[in-house]
Parts: C-alpha cells; structure tokens; sequence
C-alpha cells in the first residue's frame, strides 16, 4: 500500500460532511422554512454519505457495528462515529418534523459542529507531523466547512447575497490558515508541505488556491455567474481535504 | 509507568552485532512470511516494519570526521504503557493485556488505521489480506507460558534479554553505569518515560535521535486534549464571525429568499 494509509474516502468523506454540515449549521441563521429544511436535507446526505465511504474503507466492512458496541471516549474515531450517527437521528427527525423544537434544533447543531470539527482533531492526534505538527487544522476544517456550506447553498437556489459574503469571508481565512499551517509545520514536515507546493500534490494544493479560491473570489467580485463560482468553491474544499491527506502520509514508509 | 512485574524486554545495543536472528526467529515463531524487497545499498532489510515484519534490526550508518559508523537498534512495538495506538482505538480492538502487553484483537478489529496514524515508532501495520492491523505481541502466547520471546531466544550476544520489568530495568542501570565508566559520556537509557515508560527498554550508546528514535513525544492523551482545545477555540472564534456576517444586512439585496 504505498503512499499511506487513509486515502481516497477518507478525503471525500470529510469534503462531504463538512459541505453538508456547514450548510445546516448556515441555515440556521435563516428564519424562512424553505432554507432550514434545504440545509438539514443537505447535512443529512452529506452525514449518511460520507458514513456509507467510511464503512466501506474499513479493512472489515461488516464489523462496523463494533464501533457502537462500547464506549471508548478518548478515541477521537470513537466519538466521531458517535456524533456522526446523532446527527443523523437528529437531522431525520428535524426534517420529518412539522415545527422544529428549539431543543432538537440545538442538539443536532451541537452534533452536526462536532461532525465537521473532530476531523481536525483525528488527523492531529497522530504522529504524522503534516497533521499534527500545528493546531491548525481544527481551524482549517471548519472554515471550509462554512465555505463550502455557504456554496453549497447557494447551488441550491438560495440566492441571498449573506451567504456569498460569508462564504467569500471565510475562504479567505482559510487561505491564511493554511499558509499558516504550512509554515508552522516546515520544519517538522519537510517532505509533506515540498509535496504540497511543488510535488506530487501540488496540483491539488494549487488547484485549491486558484480554482477553489482566487477564481470564484474574482467572479464573485464580479457578481458573474454566482452558481458556477459556488461550484468552483465546493471542488476547491474537495482539493484542500485531498492534499491535507494525501501530503500529510507523503514521508510514510512504505515498500 | 510499567508494574515491577509486568513483561518486559531489555535490547542493548553496545552487543547488538546486527546478526537480525532476532527477525529471522520472529517470523518463524509467528509464520510469517518473507518480504519481497530491493536492495537499496544497505544491510538493513527491509525498509520499515510492515503487517508481516514485525521487528527488524534498523542499520544507522554513515561518516562523521573520516571516521565511519555502523549502529543497530532494535525497531518493533515499544508496549507503551500510554500507547497511542490503545488510545486512539475506537473499538477497544487493540488492548493491554496482563503484565502491560499491547496487542490487537483481530476478531473485534474493524481495520480503520486509525492506530497506523497514530503510533509514533510505526509499529503496527495494516495486513490488506486480512483486512486487520497487525504487529509483535512480545510473544504473548511464550511468555505467559514461562518462555522467552522468539527474538530473545535467538539473540547470540545478549543484546536482547527479557524478565519481569523490575529486572529489565535493574540490568539497564548496571549496564548503563559500566558503559559511563569505560568513556561512553553519551550513554543512555531509552523508554523510561517515552509514552508513559515502554515495556521495552534500550541502552544506547549515542542520543536516541542518532538512531531515528524518537524523542520529546506527546502522549496520545496529550495530542487529543490539545486538539478539541483548538477545535473548541476555533468553533467559538468562527462561529462568532459567521453569526456575525449573517447577522449584518447591509449589503442585503432583496428580502430574504
């Protein structure tokens, strides 16, 4: 298994459940019903998807259960999947409800902000110096979570133009993190960050810069094409998650 | 830090000769069967540890000032006593067991990784085949019946010795004291407080890092606090922002949708 451990679905997982939690926990700022139920609808997709890859990367797909069968607090994947299958309850039950009760609203909110933060804290607590060299990248997943959320709503119809500013703010903090991040962790992940800026995942780290910030940032400066800027967003979120994992198992040892 | 009784293992490598019987006996014990690797300019093989490697002999080697060197340290699961990959298990698969042995349950193990990630001497490894993590048990099986580990039976020079840890570490300190005394200014002893004590104890004649040791480690604990603190943070600070910018309509165009 050369090049790592966690791969591919590891990487689209936590693209799919930070998009999707990110814009639950946007519409909540929302008062009219039509965003509320798009943004838990698309939490819950994004939650149950990203679940599904998550059980299929397990070396023994059908143990998954024994994730659920003790309590283990202190392991971050522990807590992970529990949050993950609370916030799918709570997402369902929200979205079958008529009235949303106040104390369901913040019970799924808590999970769902937990679902799209324990990500950083999995990749930190590990010896990858990439991952856990700065503490970064709690910061990181979650400024995307609401880039990518604020696109992801805006693709379905909500034009409200909060909701480019917000996702036009936050990808510009997430640049700053990210540069950041990857000076922070020079000196101990060398090869991961070289890999990141001019080696084998360069592509997606500078696909992340220019195709998933600096273009639909232009656009949006624009006012041009509001929908394909948010789409353009969204695969950026994909790349930053590709090149955090992939670059971060870069210096694996592996034969 | 490990019990005077738990198992332990002792490696010294001021006799270790680099022999790797020690590798040799660990896959026979074991059955595990043989890497296909290249030859990459060194007697150190293979590369790394892997799911059917579970110890190997790593070669230091080099030239400082004209004067070449040539050292051995033993490369295999530490059996912390606050063992990253116990901690970051979400299933209780990978367990400490009686006497302060780590080893994997490989019938409640889901093969996650997560473990793989999180161990800082990369010691366990995932086995595509079985789709479970794997590594050295300390011969589990052979000490709770009164036997040596595998490795340490081979061992031809006494660089590896097993016992209680009380003894393991009784043996460290004489040799450490006899080293010192005949000009090894630099000898140490490495795992008396890595990762919570290890349940394997080396004596090194040079710094741990000139063997590819690591040192100054955090415990898993440790990483796992700091991380939800930053997250904890970061959800306050962000979420602030976006409550913020979602909340200020000057730039409003339109009702709301």
């Amino acid at each position: 298994m050369k090049g790592g451990e966690w791969g591919i679905y590891i990487a689209l997982y936590f693209w799919l459940a930070a998009m999707g939690g990110g814009a639950f926990l946007i519409s909540l700022g929302f008062k009219d019903r039509r965003t509320r139920q798009l943004g838990a609808w698309l939490a819950l997709i994004g939650i149950v998807a990203g679940a599904l890859l998550l059980i299929a990367d397990l070396g023994q797909p059908a143990r998954f259960w024994h994730l659920l069968a003790g309590i283990h607090p202190v392991s971050v994947m522990w807590l992970g999947s529990v949050v993950l299958a609370l916030s799918g309850i709570g997402l369902f039950l929200l979205i079958i409800s008529k009235e949303w009760p106040d104390w369901l609203v913040w019970f799924t909110a808590i999970m769902v902000l937990l679902v799209v933060g324990y990500t950083g804290v999995l990749l930190m607590a590990t010896a990858r110096p990439f991952w856990s060299g700065s503490p970064l990248l709690p910061w990181i997943f979650l400024a995307s979570a609401y880039t990518t959320g604020a696109a992801l709503l805006v693709l379905f119809g909500s034009h409200d133009s909060r909701l480019t500013r917000l996702s036009f703010n936050f990808a510009i903090i997430e640049v700053v993190l990210v540069i950041a991040h990857m000076i922070w962790t020079y000196s101990q992940a060398k090869p991961a960050v070289d890999a990141s800026i001019s080696g084998e995942y360069a592509w997606a780290f500078w696909g992340f810069i220019v195709v998933g910030v600096l273009i639909p940032l232009y656009m949006e400066a624009q006012r041009k094409a509001i929908a394909l800027a948010a789409a353009l967003v969204l695969i950026g979120g994909f790349l930053l998650r590709y090149f955090i994992v992939y670059a971060g198992q870069v210096d694996v040892m592996r034969f | 830090m490990p019990k005077a009784n738990d198992y332990a293992i002792l490696f010294d490598a001021s006799h270790c000769t680099g022999c790797r019987a020690c590798q040799v006996a660990c896959k026979q014990w074991n059955d595990l069967p043989g890497e296909a690797t290249e030859n990459h300019g060194s007697y150190e093989n293979p590369p790394s540890l892997s799911a059917d490697t579970w110890i190997r002999m790593k070669f230091t080697e080099g030239m400082v000032g004209g004067e070449v060197f040539w050292d051995f340290t033993r490369d295999s699961c530490m059996h912390c006593t606050s063992a990253a990959c116990v901690e970051s298990c979400p299933t209780g698969a990978v367990n400490y067991r009686d006497g302060g042995i780590v080893t994997i349950d490989q019938d409640w193990c889901i093969g996650c990784r997560n473990c793989v990630e999180a161990c800082p001497y990369d010691a366990i490894h995932y086995n595509e085949q079985t789709g479970v993590v794997e590594k050295c048990t300390m011969c589990y099986d052979r000490v709770s019946n009164g036997l040596e580990p595998a490795c340490v039976k081979s061992c031809p020079t006494g660089a590896l010795k097993s016992g209680s840890y009380a003894e393991m570490k009784k043996l460290a300190e004489e040799r450490l004291a006899q080293l010192k005394a005949a000009g090894y200014k630099e000898a140490n002893i490495y795992g008396l407080n890595e990762m919570g004590g290890t349940h394997v104890l080396y004596v090194l004649l040079k710094h741990p890092s000139t063997y590819g040791l690591p040192v100054g480690l955090k415990t898993e604990k440790q990483k796992i606090a700091s991380g939800w603190l930053s997250a904890g943070i970061a959800a306050a600070v962000l979420g602030f922002a976006g409550v913020k910018w979602l909340s200020d309509r000057r730039e409003e165009v339109g009702g709301e949708s």
